[in-house]
């Protein structure tokens, strides 16, 4: 690893402004990559976006307003990349290469009640509009707006959107509280089972 | 940083200037627990990807387009 030996990242420096963006770039980099690969649906084809990311963020530093989201502007910058170059890349090698291929499917934490290779299945299935805004709202911390400024759609349709992945979500993973309470309704399971039993005579 | 479900996501403002092309109108509003499980998922998912290790050659390409301009600039 060529890890950077600055003293302090991420913070501004009027001195050095180039140095500086380079951080705050190399801290995007992992953010790039996820985002990337979950619209690719490859983690090697999302190598390469951030590559033509970077390069292109590089020669447009100006554009970007020191201050604002660096996250919403690198995600404008690959996502658009993404559509222009990639998409019909990503469709023809997504199966064989395999986004996660080489990550070990298991649920990162005991909290989540959906296998991750199960959900990256349902998520491939999931028109792209909702699949872009799921993740950029769901997971890399983006607000509703940014996520809107990203796709240069109203907020509302962002709004509308995410629902609307959701409930598909739902669907294809087939989460309904109602008739499957042993897959997320830990909570209800055990107030019935912690309630005393009244023995004896 | 506001995510798991913390958005207001009560399908009321769902509408926007999309209209749904299926025959439903309204957006039924998920179960709270099923919009939690599904924020989870998809936060494990990204995660997972956010935590794999970074190849050299994009850190390589910052540190070489920064030495570029160094270059030029002197």
């Amino acid at each position: 690893m060529t890890a950077d030996r600055h003293q302090g990242c991420a913070q501004p420096s009027r001195a050095e402004p180039k140095r500086s963006f380079r951080d705050l770039l190399v801290a995007e980099i992992p953010n790039l990559r996820a985002f990337g690969a979950s619209l690719s649906g490859s983690m090697h084809l999302a190598d390469d976006l951030v590559q033509d990311t970077l390069l292109k963020a590089w020669g447009h530093s100006s554009s970007f307003t020191e201050g604002s989201n660096i996250r919403a502007w690198l995600f404008t910058i690959l996502r658009n990349t993404y559509y222009s170059l990639y998409r019909k890349r990503g469709r023809e090698v997504q199966d064989t290469d395999g986004i996660y291929s080489n990550r070990v499917a298991v649920p990162a934490d005991q909290d989540s009640a959906v296998d991750l290779a199960d959900l990256r299945k349902a998520l491939a299935k999931l028109p792209e509009e909702q699949r872009e805004v799921l993740i950029m709202v769901g997971a890399t911390g983006l607000s509703y707006e940014e996520a809107a400024v990203v796709c240069g759609v109203a907020i509302g349709t962002v709004k509308s959107r995410v629902n609307r992945g959701r409930a598909r979500l739902a669907e294809l993973l087939g989460i309904h509280p109602a008739d499957d309470p042993g897959d997320i309704g830990t909570i209800i399971r055990t107030s019935r089972q912690d309630r005393p039993v009244a023995r004896g005579p | 940083m506001n995510m798991n479900g913390q958005h207001d996501l009560s399908g009321t403002d769902a509408a926007g200037d999309e209209k749904p092309k299926t025959g439903r109108q309204i957006m039924p509003t998920l179960d709270q627990k099923v919009q939690d499980a599904i924020g989870r998922s998809l936060k494990a998912h990204y995660d997972d990807l956010v935590n794999a290790p970074v190849p050299d050659r994009l850190l390589a390409l910052l540190a070489e387009l920064e030495a570029k301009e160094g270059e030029r600039d002197s």
